[in-house]
Formats: structure tokens, sequence, C-alpha cells
């Protein structure tokens, strides 16, 4: 491979990654624009997320990447498996919302956030002692298909996640654009005092954060599984601190600025890994992080008008 | 039982408090001697180690307020630096150079078949101070961009500062060796004795060592730097127009917190006698934490308890609970009883005790402050009634008297994005003088006394006290200079005392540092005794409004009162010029009038004022100057009466007098 | 005093508190149907408590507030805008990284998007023709007085029988002062009630029916607009002088 060839796969990879991210980001940054708490549970249920893909695509009968599905069923049961997956995601961060984070909502201080990682702790040991340490191989059934991008190749798997989430982020940002309860998101995290005086209910709005949140976490998940072959009760740390990373360095809140985020890591990390060596990306990432926090706190797009009128 | 409780109902409470300290120490002293068993000696001087990762954690969460998610990344600097220096992972050449050192007793000289070589041999008891001042620098280093941050970006930042750390003693194999970690630590020495790899040297020194750091943290939090840290945790805003150096302070918590971590690391690698990258892991910083939690966010004896608590529950009484089910399953005949595992379990048991604790009972198991009873009607009238005025005013002494103007402000323009809230506005205040500012709403004057206070920056214009530039100084530097305020919307420190409340306020006159905090040498005491006599005193020019009051935590107390306390906290920064805003909102006419006449008396004495009313009798009584503002900007000057005829303001006020009697 | 039958509005003694700051006390208002109703009063007395009581974000600690004779005092915000009460916030409150026509959105939230959203907002259009030239900025990028027309339009495109204003003229220039009060007429004679919270006591009384006079949290007077333009002692309370022996 020539270097070019080299970073151009380290660039095919990267959008894989980056994809990922975005989709995790934006759960962090629905919630944190509505309620300006970092969900720490949004780190395990990615990984939980994995696990139920894992499971749902288990019940198709499907283990490791022998058995090869095309065509119809291939659709099928990848549909199906998104379905089942953010569905129980999404049901997974509203039950934590409403009862776990509900109560806690007049409260000042950290208290909010110190529940998130207890719940993010409670995830990941409850899947540590109910599946063990050792990772699990994550059924595969795309093609093994792939393409010459001049030197670079070009995996169908990879195609495939390029395109689930910028579906899905297609879908979401129609949502938030364009829906009455989108609308209704959006003026609760610009003024909640006010929304709530335009009639909008604002815990339901709250729990649609959390749910849209925690599905796209769920499907950021399955396409972990999909990518690497593999999950383990070990995956929410690093992959949520970088959707952390990914959601502030496009501006914490800002939906449009976490796909970007997104993005931008997943390059950052697939690319810096290849020049500096994977071991550091860890540090390349948090650097970035607090290289942003600190000079750029408004992150990449920021807010696109102050505050209060 | 009974009778038991009964017969220790009789003695006093700090009697009893030193009674159950004492008791406290027997027992950990005979501990080892009749409880022959090394495991269980051993779990002891685990929770020692926790208890003071905890206590170092608590002056960073529970007394400053900083949630600190990678506090186990100073853990692992302590450790890995006395690891480093005591075993057989970095062997330079031995040269002459190292000679001296070797005298010291810091390095020997070794060989291992081929040239010879340095082998470190620092002192454990050496390495406890510098591994402390060593993490502390690393907290300072990596305080000094992070503290600026809101809390929760803080908590994310060190978060992935906690991750960074295991990381990096993975990777720097050739200093740490890697995932395998170090081997041939040394044991510590005293007098020539080695600690060997028995239990119970460790037990006593790690009891020491929770000692030593209880008596540093209680003498901290009972301090001029621990009542900063609180006042920081409570309002920060507040805490910096009171005179607390921000950045400084919690530099200062971050940097103690880390110390106690660095000092636990040296203690926690001795006892090991090795250390890998696993043992600093987030789940060492979430268990401090949830430690901290369990125990009380900043409750000292709390944070122990909760250290203890935890340490303990996973080597006793998990283990046994394992054991009783699976013994109740081998007599039921339940297969899951006889395979479950508590033990394992032990991180999920830490997560549901966080959310318990947030859910059910955030200040811990022993709150740091306890809610004061409320007072009898007696204990309510103890102190002198005040009728229209302060009492014993000649106690807080007379203001210096300057001559001319204490407050100068010129052309002062501030905007937030597009909109301007004060265009232009020029004001003085004469040395001596009252000058009042009024208003409608929105019409800027509580931005004026940001921008005073140095809250809001100003776009224009400049702002001079005592004829030298405030413009661009912190708030802290500010208040220094003699500038305090009160505020609108009432920033008290809501879980403080009356008393620490008006204590902070006095932070920028008194000079205790952290060191003289610990040492609390005669000096320290002199200036404590007298701060605390000038805040009693300052609380008594309230009469029986707030001398009775003095011990409970504003967050109980009356409107009125709470207005009072801003006042009295106000006055104990020793001010030449008060600002106050809207002192009398929210008051019935009483103790408005009540109020006013206090304003009037400190006025007397020579203090400079600068005031925002809305009720114009309380500013013609006060004022000799009546500035008025509408839209940002002054519309009329003058003294109360002619202001108050002014067409101009009773338009402003009114609204357009022209319209309404068209349409009449 | 309205005494009519067709009343819409009626607080009957209602307490509030802010933690243990005794804000609204034992306050009652009647607001006749089709009236323009002021509440005057000088800073802190309870104004803006007034407009969240109604609206539902401040719940009384005693007494009733009914619309259209039923109770509604334990009802959330949500149902009240549905039952027909709209707010024009303190100081417009837009949601400012919304577009104009995404805040007028926002105001018809609590109705269907049909044919009567489309009539709402060609009225809102006829009665501001400058928030239709501006329906695609960004609503925080407006001045302060477009930006009260907004909030305004907002209000109508609930299609509310009663609207409660706070302060309308906070802030806003005299020209636009003036324009908001003309429209303010426009709408009531289209048939909205209007309860105002206003500083501006002239300009409020030159258009209301009635007011009333808050002071520390009670009503110290009332009566038809004309009454209280004509009492030399609106003017000492709006201003929040203390009738206290020996006060200046």
């Amino acid at each position: 491979m020539t270097t070019f060839d080299l970073f151009l796969q380290q660039v095919i990879n990267g959008l894989s990654l980056g994809a990922m991210y975005a989709l995790l980001a934006l759960g962090f940054t629905l919630v944190y624009g509505i309620l300006e708490l970092i969900n720490f549970s949004h780190f395990n249920v990615f990984m939980v997320g994995s696990f139920i893909a894992l499971w749902t695509l288990q019940q198709f009968g499907l283990s490791g990447q022998e058995t090869i599905l095309v065509g119809l069923p291939l659709a099928g049961v990848l549909l199906a498996a998104f379905a089942v997956t953010m569905l129980a995601t999404g049901a997974i961060g509203v039950g934590i919302e409403r009862f776990l984070l509900r109560p806690l909502r007049n409260v000042k201080g950290p208290a909010a956030m110190i529940t998130t990682i207890g719940v993010s702790y409670i995830l990941f040991n409850l899947i540590l002692l109910t599946v063990g340490a050792d990772s699990k191989n994550f059924p595969n059934p795309l093609p093994p298909l792939a393409f010459a991008v001049g030197g670079a190749v070009l995996r169908l798997r990879e195609v495939l996640i390029w395109i689930v989430a910028t579906l899905l982020m297609l879908a979401l940002t129609f949502f938030v654009q364009r829906t009455k309860l989108g609308k209704a998101m959006r003026a609760t995290a610009q003024d909640p005092e006010a929304a709530r005086m335009m009639g909008v209910e604002v815990d339901r709005v709250i729990m649609t954060a959390f749910f849209l949140g925690s599905a796209l976490a769920g499907a950021s998940g399955l396409i972990f599984g999909l990518y690497y072959n593999f999950t383990s009760y070990l995956i929410g740390f690093n992959a949520g601190l970088r959707g952390f990373t990914a959601a502030v360095l496009g501006g914490i809140g800002n939906v449009p600025g976490a796909m970007l985020g997104g993005v931008i890591i997943g390059l950052v990390e697939a690319i810096g890994g290849q020049l500096i060596g994977t071991a550091w990306a860890d540090v390349i990432i948090f650097a970035i992080l607090v290289l942003v926090l600190v000079f750029r706190p408004a992150g990449l797009l920021g807010r696109l008008a102050p505050d209060r009128s | 039982m009974i009778r038991l409780r009964r017969c220790f109902a009789g003695i006093p409470a700090a009697r009893r408090r030193q009674l159950g300290l004492l008791a406290l120490t027997v027992f950990i002293l005979v501990f080892p001697l009749v409880h022959d068993n090394d495991a269980d000696i051993d779990s002891m001087a685990n929770a020692a180690a926790y208890a003071t990762l905890a206590l170092g954690l608590n002056i960073v969460v529970g007394f400053a307020g900083l949630l600190d998610l990678g506090y186990a990344a100073f853990f692992a600097i302590g450790a890995y630096f006395y690891g480093v220096f005591t075993s057989f992972q970095v062997m330079p050449l031995w040269s002459d150079g190292w000679a001296p050192l070797a005298m010291l007793g810091l390095v020997e000289k070794i060989n291992q078949g081929g040239p010879d070589l340095v082998h470190f041999t620092l002192s454990f008891w050496l390495a406890l101070p510098a591994a402390a001042l060593l993490a502390a620098g690393f907290g300072v280093l990596f305080g000094a961009p992070t503290l600026r941050l809101r809390g929760d970006y803080l908590a994310i930042v060190t978060l992935g500062f906690g991750e960074i750390v295991p990381i990096v003693a993975r990777n720097a194999e050739s200093v740490t060796n890697g995932a395998a970690g170090l081997n041939g630590v040394q044991a510590p020495r005293l007098f020539g004795w080695n600690f060997g790899v028995d239990a119970t040297p460790y037990y006593y020194a790690g009891m020491v060592l929770v000692a030593l750091l209880i008596f540093v943290s209680i003498r901290l939090r009972d301090s001029r730097i621990g009542r900063a840290w609180m006042a920081i945790r409570e309002d920060e805003v507040a805490a910096s127009a009171m005179g607390i150096d921000l950045v400084r302070l919690k530099l200062l918590a971050f940097a103690t917190g880390a110390a106690f971590a660095g000092a636990t690391g040296v203690f926690y690698v001795a006892k090991l006698q090795t250390a890998t990258p696993e043992m600093f892991g987030f789940p060492v910083s979430t268990m401090v934490l949830v430690m901290v939690v369990l125990g009380g966010m900043g409750s000292v004896w709390g944070v122990v308890l909760g250290a203890a608590v935890l340490q303990l529950l996973q080597s006793w009484f998990l283990p046994d609970l394992t054991e009783w089910c699976h013994a109740l399953g081998a007599l039921v005949g339940n297969a899951w009883l006889q395979r479950v595992d508590f033990v394992e379990s032990v991180e999920l048991i830490f997560g549901v005790i966080l959310v318990a604790m947030m859910l059910f009972r955030r200040e811990g198991l022993i709150p740091a402050t306890r809610p004061a009873p409320a007072l009898s009607f007696a204990a309510q009238h103890v102190a002198g009634v005040q009728r229209g005025g302060f009492v014993g005013l000649e106690r807080i002494g007379q203001w210096p008297k300057g001559g001319g103007n204490a407050l100068e402000i010129s052309g002062l323009t501030v905007r937030f994005g597009g909109l301007t809230a004060l265009s232009n506005v020029t004001l003085t205040v004469p040395a001596g003088g009252v000058v009042a500012v009024i208003g409608p709403n929105g019409s800027g004057k509580s931005t004026l006394f940001n921008a005073i206070t140095g809250l809001v920056p100003a776009q224009a214009g400049g702002i001079r006290f005592e004829g030298k530039d405030i413009l661009g100084l912190k708030p802290h530097d500010i208040l220094r200079r003699g500038v305090a305020r009160t505020f609108q919307n009432i920033r008290l420190f809501p879980n403080l005392t009356v008393l620490e409340n008006v204590l902070i306020g006095q932070h920028a006159r008194l000079a205790t540092g952290p060191v003289g905090a610990v040492l609390r040498l005669p000096r320290t005491r002199a200036e404590e005794a007298t701060a605390v006599q000038r805040a009693i005193d300052i609380i008594a020019l309230f009469g029986n409004r707030l001398a009775p009051r003095a011990g409970q935590t504003v967050s109980g107390l009356s409107y009125a009162n709470r207005r009072r306390v801003e006042v009295a906290r106000a006055l104990a920064t020793r001010p030449r010029l008060l600002l106050l805003d809207e002192p009398t909102a929210g008051m019935n006419p009483a103790e408005t009038l009540e109020l006013a006449e206090q304003i009037r008396s400190l006025h007397r004495l020579g203090l400079t004022i600068l005031l925002i009313e809305h009720k114009l009798d309380v500013v013609t009584r006060l004022a000799d100057t009546v500035v008025v503002l509408d839209h940002g900007g002054k519309i009329a000057e003058g003294p109360p009466d002619e202001v108050r005829r002014n067409e101009q303001v009773l338009r402003a006020y009114l609204g357009r007098a022209g319209r309404a009697a068209a349409d009449a | 005093m309205h005494d009519g039958g067709d009343t819409i509005l009626r607080f009957e003694d209602v307490n509030t508190y802010y933690g243990d700051l005794h804000v609204l006390k034992n306050v009652s208002y009647t607001i006749g149907r089709g009236e323009i109703v002021s509440l005057l009063g000088g800073n802190a007395c309870g104004k803006s408590t007034t407009m969240k009581t109604i609206m539902g974000v401040v719940r009384p600690v005693s007494g009733r507030v009914l619309f259209d004779g039923a109770e509604i005092q334990d009802l959330p915000t949500s149902a009240r805008v549905r039952r027909g009460i709209a707010p024009v916030l303190e100081a417009r409150r837009l949601f400012p990284r919304m577009t104009v026509y995404e805040n007028l959105e926002m105001g018809a939230y609590t109705r269907p998007k049909g044919a009567e959203f489309a009539q709402d907002l060609d009225r809102v259009y006829a009665l501001f023709p400058r928030v239709q030239e501006r329906r695609r900025q960004i609503a925080g990028t407006l001045s302060g007085g477009e930006q009260q027309m907004v909030a305004i339009g907002r209000a109508l495109m609930a299609r509310p029988r009663l609207i409660c204003m706070d302060e309308p003229s906070m802030g806003l220039s005299p020209l636009y002062v003036e324009q908001v009060f003309d429209i303010i007429q426009q709408i009531n004679a289209q048939g909205t009630t209007i309860f105002m919270v206003e500083q501006n006591a002239s300009m409020a009384l030159s258009i209301a029916h009635r007011g009333y006079v808050l002071q520390t949290g009670q009503v110290v007077l009332s009566g038809t607009a004309k009454q209280l333009r004509e009492n030399p002692a609106i003017r000492e309370a709006y201003l929040g002088e203390l009738q206290v022996p020996g006060a200046a």
C-alpha cells in the first residue's frame, strides 16, 4: 500500500467509526440540550444495545460470520435487528429517565449526574455478571463483498454502516426540524418555561429526548458489532467518551454539531492512530476534549443565537 | 439498653464525642492484638487506604464542590513514584555523580553481572510527603486549564484524565513495566526494622495516616480556607463577590485532594509491593466517589465511615453472605442460590448504592450539616430589642472618612449580544454620600451593579474607585479594594450558618493560609477569634432578628432575615463603598422602615452607599442624590424631591401622561 | 367592580408563596368577557406572580382560580392553554434559535394544524405585516419591537379567549409602545379579553376598561380606568410609597 492508499483506508475506517460516534453523540446532545445533564448512563446503554442486537441476530439463527444472507432475507434481518435494538434501548432510556432522573429534576447540584454514573455502573455489571467477561463473537450476515478504491478496500459492511447512519441522522433531523414534537423539543431546549406556557408537556419532551438518544445509542451498538465482529461488556467506556467528545466538539446541544463532531473524532482516531499508534488514540481524543473545552467551549458550530432574546 | 442510653444522655455532647473517639482509638489499637487473623487485619489496612482516598476526594467534591471522576490518577502518580524509585525497574548506569545520593541512602550501587547500576532505594517515610507534593503539583498542572470549566464539564475532563494515566502506565513500559506491573517494590523500614509482608505494621501505619488526614481535613474545614471552599460549592458568583479568589482556591482544593491520593498511593504500593495499571482505573475512582457519597459529601467522619463500610462489605460481609446463600440454596434445593456470588457483584452493589443514595438520602450516612432545631420564644428574645436602628453599632467601629469622590463612573456602556443594557452612563458617588439609583424594570440598574463589581464586562467607559481604575479587575480584587454588595435575588450560601456566612464576608480581610489552618498556631487562633467576635458583633447589630439565629443555616431563615444576613455579610467585608440592590424588596412596611433606619445609621458612621431601591420614600429618607435610569441610560439626577417632580421621570415610571390626558 | 354574570376569569382569595415568601395575599380579581383589565403596581408587588398563577407555573396554596366558571388552579399549564388562555411573556421570551414562523407554530402547539391554523396565521400577518416579512428570520436576531409583535402574534395563534400580557411595553422605545398598545386595543375589539400587567400606568389605563392596583401582594385599589386615573393615591401606591407614620 502506498501512503496515500493507507490514508484512504484510514479515511474509510474513520468514517465508519465516525458514524458510530455521531449516533452516540446525538444522544448526549439531545439530553444535554434540554436538561444540561451529562448522561453517563448513555455509555452503557450503548453497550447493552450491542448485546440486545447480538441476541436478536441469534434469534434468527445467526452466529459467527459463516451464515451469509443476501437480498430480502438480509434486509429483513437487519431491519428487524435495528428495530428491536432501538426500541429496547429506547425503552431502557425512558425507564432511566422516568424512575431515576425525574425525581431529581428539581434537585440542584450534581445529584442527577451522579445517578447516571450509578446507572452506568449497574448496567455495566449486570452485563458482566450475566454474560461474562469474555468478548462475544458478533454475528455478521453480510456477504464479504469488497470494492477497491484506489489501493484501499471498501467493504460492504462499511457502505451499509454509512447508509444506515445517514438514514438515521436524516430521520432525526427531519423529526427535530419538521415534526410538532421535534419543534417542541427545540423550544424546550431554548426556553423551558416559555415552551411550557405554549402548552408543551415538558415531561413528554424530555422522555422523547431520552427515547431517541437511547435508541440511537442502540443502533450505534449494533453498528459496533457489525464493524468489529465482537462485543463485550467493556466497550461502553471508550466509545462513550468518544461520543461525548464528539458532542462537545460539535457544540453540545447542537444536533448537526454532534454529527460533524462524530465524523471528525472517527477520522482523528483512525488517522491519528495510524500515525502515532493506536495505543495512544485515547490520549489524542482526550487532548481534543480538553483543548475544545478550554479554548472553544461552544464547540465548532456552537449555538446559533444568544440563549435569551 | 434504655438505661444505658439514659446514662449517656447525662454526658454533654462534647464530652460524649471525646469518649467515643477514645473508645474508637482503643479499639483500633488493640484490634490486631486480640484478633489474630492476618486476612482481617489486611482488610482493615485496605479500608484505611480507601479512607485516606475518600478523605482526599471529600476535599475536592465535598468541600469545594468540584466533581472529580478521575481521582485515581493521583493515586496512581503517588503509587508509581514510590514503585519506580524503590524497585529494580529503572536502573541507570552507575557513575560517581550518584555517590552523594548514595550517602543519603536514596540509591545504592548494585551489580547484576554487567556494569555497575543504580538501584533507587527511596525511603517510604520520605516518599510519603514527596509523593504528596508531586501529586499536588500534577493537580495544579492539570487543574489550571480545566478548573475554569463548568462543573459538569470538569467531571468529564477528569474522567478522561483518570483514564489517560493508566494508559500511560501501560504504554510506558520502560518505566512502569507496562501491564505486567512493577515488581520487587521495597517494603517500608522503621529504625532498621522491615515491615515485611505481615499485615499488622501496615495496619498501624494506615491508621496513623487516616488519623493524620482526618486531623488535617477537620482543621482545614474549620478555617478560613474551608469556609471559602464551601462558599464556592454553594454559590461561585457570590463567593467571588465576597473576595474569594476562585481559581486559586479551587486549585488549592484540587492539589490538596491530589496530595492525599499521592501519599495513599505510596502506602498502598508499599503494602502490596507491586503496582499494575489496573489498580488505578475508573472503577477505583468510582468506588472512592461511592464512599464519599455514601458517607456524606463534605462530612469528614462520614466519608471515613463510608470507606470502612464499603471496604469491609467487600471483604467481610459479602463472602459470608455468599456462603449463607449457598448453604440456604443447598438446603432448599435452589440452584441459583447455590451459584450466586455477591463478591463478584460488588460493583453492581456500588452502582445501586450510588443511585439509592441520590434518590433517598443525598446527605449521606453522616450529614455534613444538621438542621438546627427551631427556636423557642425565649431563645428568640435573648438579645436586645431594636427599634428603628442597630443595636451596639459602636462596637463595629467608625468608618474612615475619605475625601473627594468614592466612585466615579464615566461613559459606561454594557452590551449583551445585540442588547444594550447600559449606554454611556456617568455617575459619581461622593465619599460619605448616599446615592440611590431608581428606574423601571429592565432599565439596567442591576447591570450597573454587576459592572461595578466586575461580574459583567463593559464595552466602553471607565469605573474608578477612590481614584483608581477598577474596570476589568476580578470581582474578588474589587472587593479587596473596599467595594461590597448585596444581590437583588439574595445570594447567600444557603447550607451554611448565619455565622459562617458572615465569616466568609471577612475572607479578604484575613490571612490564614492552608498551612496556618492546619497548624493553627497562636497567631491563627487569635485571628480566628477576632474574626468570630467581629462576626458576632455584626450579627448582633440586628438584635433579636439575627443574634439568636447565628448558628442556624440560612436556608431556614425568613426572607427578611436572609436580606439582613446579606447586609451583615457585606458589612463584614469592611467596605468603604456598599452597594445595596433592593435591600427592602419583599419586606413589609415595618421591616422596610427598620432597615432604612439601619442603613441611615451606617451612613452616619461614614459609610458610602450606592442603593437600588423602588420604594420612593426609602429613597427620600436616605439618599442625597437620586439617579434615574431608563432603557439603560441616565435620564435624570438630583435631590430626591426634585427628581420626584421631574416630568421625564414620571413618564418613565407612569408612562406617557400626555396620551392618558388626551383620552380622558 | 365588574359584577355582570359574564365573567371569564376570577381569582378568589388566592395566596401564593415562593418558598417562605408570601407573594399574593388573599387576592381576588374578576375579569369580564371582552374587557381589557390592567394590573398595576411597583416592582416585586406580585404582578408577575399573578400571571404565573393564571398560567399554572405557580400554584396557589389556597384560594380558587376560575376560568369560564370552572376551577383551573390544579390544571397543568397545557390544559389551561387548551381551554383558551395564552400568555405574552415578560421580556417576550421568544425561542431565539427558531424562525419567526416556528415561533408562531409553537403558539398554536395545542391545536391541530388545519384550516384554522392558516386563518389565524393570516390574521396575525394582517395585524403585523412586519412579522410576515420576517417569517423566515431567526427570532433571536429581531429587534425588541419586532420580537414583541411576534410574541403577541404567538399568543394569538392559540386562538385564545383570554390573553395574559406581562409588561408588553418593557424595554420598548416610545414609538413601539404606542404601536403595541394600538394593537392590543384592536385585538380586544375583535373579541379577545385582555388581562395586562403593566408598569406604564398611564398608557395601560388609557386603553383599559378597568384596573387593579397591587401593593406588596395585596389589592389596594380597584375601579374603572377613569376612576383610577383620577385618583391621586394611585401615584403614591404605584411608586411603592409606604403609608407609614413618619414617612416623608
